[in-house]
């Protein structure tokens, strides 16, 4: 099975998900209620019954959007360049953007059954999981881009390649 | 210094138009020919590259729209930046090297020069540029819009401007980026974007310092008033609820890349190793900025439901409110000369690409070459779509929020099958390419013009994204892989 075969599946899983999601009856207030005095303010009210016609459908979206994004990120290293060690950093990469999501979400859940979650660094802890968490996970692909650039990203022989590449064309445009 | 306040922000924003055109005359003895004035002849270093791709993703919506909107809805914007470092994630894996490389070889001007000689069709290429051509103008004409709002609101304090129109300050505002993209194109554009991206780190961190200590207790005190009024708006999917948030998360997040005025300046930098120092600088600038977005609509929002303030006209006046009350004259001034260059950047931008669809791309694809004097066209054609911008923004507000709504998504929509995947699987094919172009556009306008509402917020932007990747995929799977010219063939190897 080829990376663009994953990557397909998980946008098949995807639309299925939204599929589902858009043929399910909205509750009243689904995205807000008006505030009653604050111009273009709303309320997010009960975030329970928001989700009860969908259930865990928007945890099961989430994960398919991180293994379509691993997926394709996988696919801007060349094919020739894809070995052990690299599937493992994607694999473990995104195991990490996995956990957080689940950390987050069912930190979601426990604030949704008993209304009550502790302040961290000054947000609650759910919302910490989504400012660091979920912009961490990713980051810590950018930083596997910087750290392993002349490994996967261009390595001194791509370069050259390119360049002779480059000369090559020249040449021919010259004779021309 | 209180007394002083108005004056102290009015010397901060002309010292940053000064700038401006003092940019754009220094940069129009650099620019020479159309490659000049478009790609920057392609020798740009690795800090003006990365405050340029920065500064032009996070417009004037970060610093006006974003604190705007997490004070009408909490959190749930917030995916829309925390999505960041998995846009340049993407835009620097898949796009940057391949881009570069391509801008070398064929010596392309734009976006749509690489599709052309990615997938060798015209049609594509046609597509392209008219996609772009359509987002730039609903996209420049939101940008100018605010640009007048903002100065219109600083003027109109002063005694002496107390009454000034709108159209003055529409011309005003456009003259200044106008000058500076005219005289010195994309060179002028990006080091404009240098000094607008230092400007956008400097007012974001000390808005976050501020915004910290408005309330005793500082941000821990404005979750805890949160909690007690609403309690949804502080978790992670804000009032809106999961699904609005998520699928912004998707467009925003998948869809950066895609961006044509973010892709282009990819094509800029002197050498290809430097991508390695460009990428962290352009996500830990865009963070630092982007605090400002959060930390402002929080804290308003919690003034507001704690009974401190009273509510706001619109939730557009939470950035300008706060600045106006809370912050120090000085760092209101700094502040409010970087809202001016984050519009700008965004602006100068899509000026540039708008430009090249014009008088490079279009006839390209028509007529097989572009216009001759391609330079002097050029800057005829970015004063040109400059006023038509600014007609479109005093005419018609529907048609501004209409097209502006759209634009991000439309560019993700269209551009992101094609140039995200499509440089890094040999298989995909210019049928597939056209085709995800197509219904993509089909999508968005539908959606625009029939005013539909998606049940649970999903973005009509991520409706089309989806589908557009679906069929780009599906299709190119379905087809018989077709030789692809040597030296793309060669670069894709790499």
């Amino acid at each position: 099975m080829k990376i663009i075969h994953v990557a397909f599946a998980c946008l098949l899983a995807i639309a299925g998900i939204t599929v589902f999601i858009l043929l399910s009856e909205p509750p009243a207030g689904v995205t807000g209620i008006a505030h009653e005095t604050a111009a273009g303010m709303k309320l997010g009210g009960d975030g329970a019954a928001r989700l009860e016609p969908i259930g865990r459908a928007p945890f099961y979206f989430q994960i398919g959007v991180i293994c379509f994004a691993a997926s394709l990120l996988y696919m801007g290293v060349a094919e020739r360049r894809r070995d052990t060690a690299l599937k493992l950093s994607v694999l473990v990469m995104t195991g990490i953007a996995l956990f957080v999501w689940y950390m987050l979400y069912s930190g979601y859940e426990a604030y949704l059954a008993t209304g009550e979650t502790d302040v961290v660094f000054g947000f609650p802890v759910p919302t910490n999981w989504m400012f660091w968490g979920i912009w961490g996970s990713f980051a810590v692909f950018d930083l596997f881009y910087v750290v392993m650039f002349r490994r996967y990203f261009l390595p001194y022989e791509d370069e050259e390649a390119f360049a002779s590449l480059v000369a090559e064309l020249k040449a021919e445009e010259e004779r021309a | 210094m209180e007394e002083y306040r108005q004056g102290v922000i009015l010397t901060c924003v002309a010292l940053y138009m000064v700038m401006c055109i003092g940019v754009g005359l220094w940069a129009m003895r650099r620019t020479k020919s159309a490659g000049d004035f478009f790609v920057a002849g392609r020798g740009l270093g690795p800090i003006v590259v990365s405050l340029a791709v920065f500064s032009s993703t996070l417009s004037g919506f970060g610093f006006v729209g974003g604190p705007g909107l997490v004070y009408a809805t909490g959190l749930s914007s917030i995916w829309m930046a925390v999505c960041s470092a998995l846009g340049y994630a993407t835009g620097f894996y898949l796009v940057s090297k391949r881009i570069r490389m391509i801008a070398e070889v064929r010596d392309t001007m734009s976006l749509p020069d690489v599709v052309y000689a990615r997938y060798g069709s015209n049609a594509a290429r046609l597509l392209t540029a008219g996609t772009i051509l359509m987002g730039v103008l609903g996209y420049l004409a939101t940008q100018i819009l605010a640009m007048a709002l903002v100065l219109q609101s600083i003027l109109s304090a002063s005694a002496m401007f107390a009454d000034i129109s709108l159209l003055a300050c529409v011309v005003l505002s456009s003259a200044v980026l106008i000058f500076y993209c005219v005289t010195g194109g994309i060179i002028a554009s990006v080091y404009t974007d240098l000094v607008q991206g230092i400007v956008m780190i400097i007012s974001g961190a000390l808005v976050v310092i501020t915004a910290a200590s408005v309330f005793d207790g500082g941000f821990a005190e404005v979750s805890n008033i949160l909690l007690q009024n609403d309690g949804e708006d502080i978790m992670p999917f804000g009032t809106l609820g999961t699904m609005a948030s998520l699928s912004w998360f998707f467009l925003f997040g998948l869809g950066l890349a895609g961006q044509p005025h973010v892709a282009t300046k990819m094509m800029m930098n002197r050498k290809l190793s430097d991508n390695r120092i460009i990428m962290p600088m352009t996500v830990l600038g865009y963070v630092v900025a982007a605090m400002l977005w959060i930390s402002v609509g929080v804290v308003m929002r919690a003034l507001v439901l704690g009974d401190v303030a009273l509510p706001l006209g619109a939730p557009d006046e939470a950035a300008p409110v706060f600045l106006s009350t809370y912050a120090h004259p000085l760092l209101a001034g700094i502040v409010f000369a970087g809202l001016f260059a984050a519009i700008m950047s965004t602006a100068d931008g899509f000026l540039n690409i708008g430009a090249a669809a014009i008088i490079h791309d279009i006839p390209k694809a028509i007529r097989g070459r572009s216009l001759e004097r391609e330079l002097f066209w050029a800057r005829t054609a970015t004063v040109g779509l400059s006023v038509l911008s600014a007609f479109i923004a005093l005419g018609s507000d529907k048609l501004v929020g209409l097209l502006g709504a759209f634009g991000w998504g439309m560019f993700a929509a269209a551009l992101v099958p094609v140039v995200l995947i499509g440089l890094n699987w040999k298989q995909a094919s210019a049928r597939a390419a056209i085709v995800a172009i197509t219904a993509s556009l089909i999508v968005n306008l539908y959606m625009q013009l029939a005013g539909v509402s998606v049940p649970y917020g999903i973005s009509g932007g991520f409706l089309a994204m989806l589908t557009s990747l679906l069929l780009f995929i599906g299709l190119s799977l379905a087809e018989k892989p077709k030789p692809l010219p040597k030296d793309i063939d060669r670069i894709m190897d790499l």
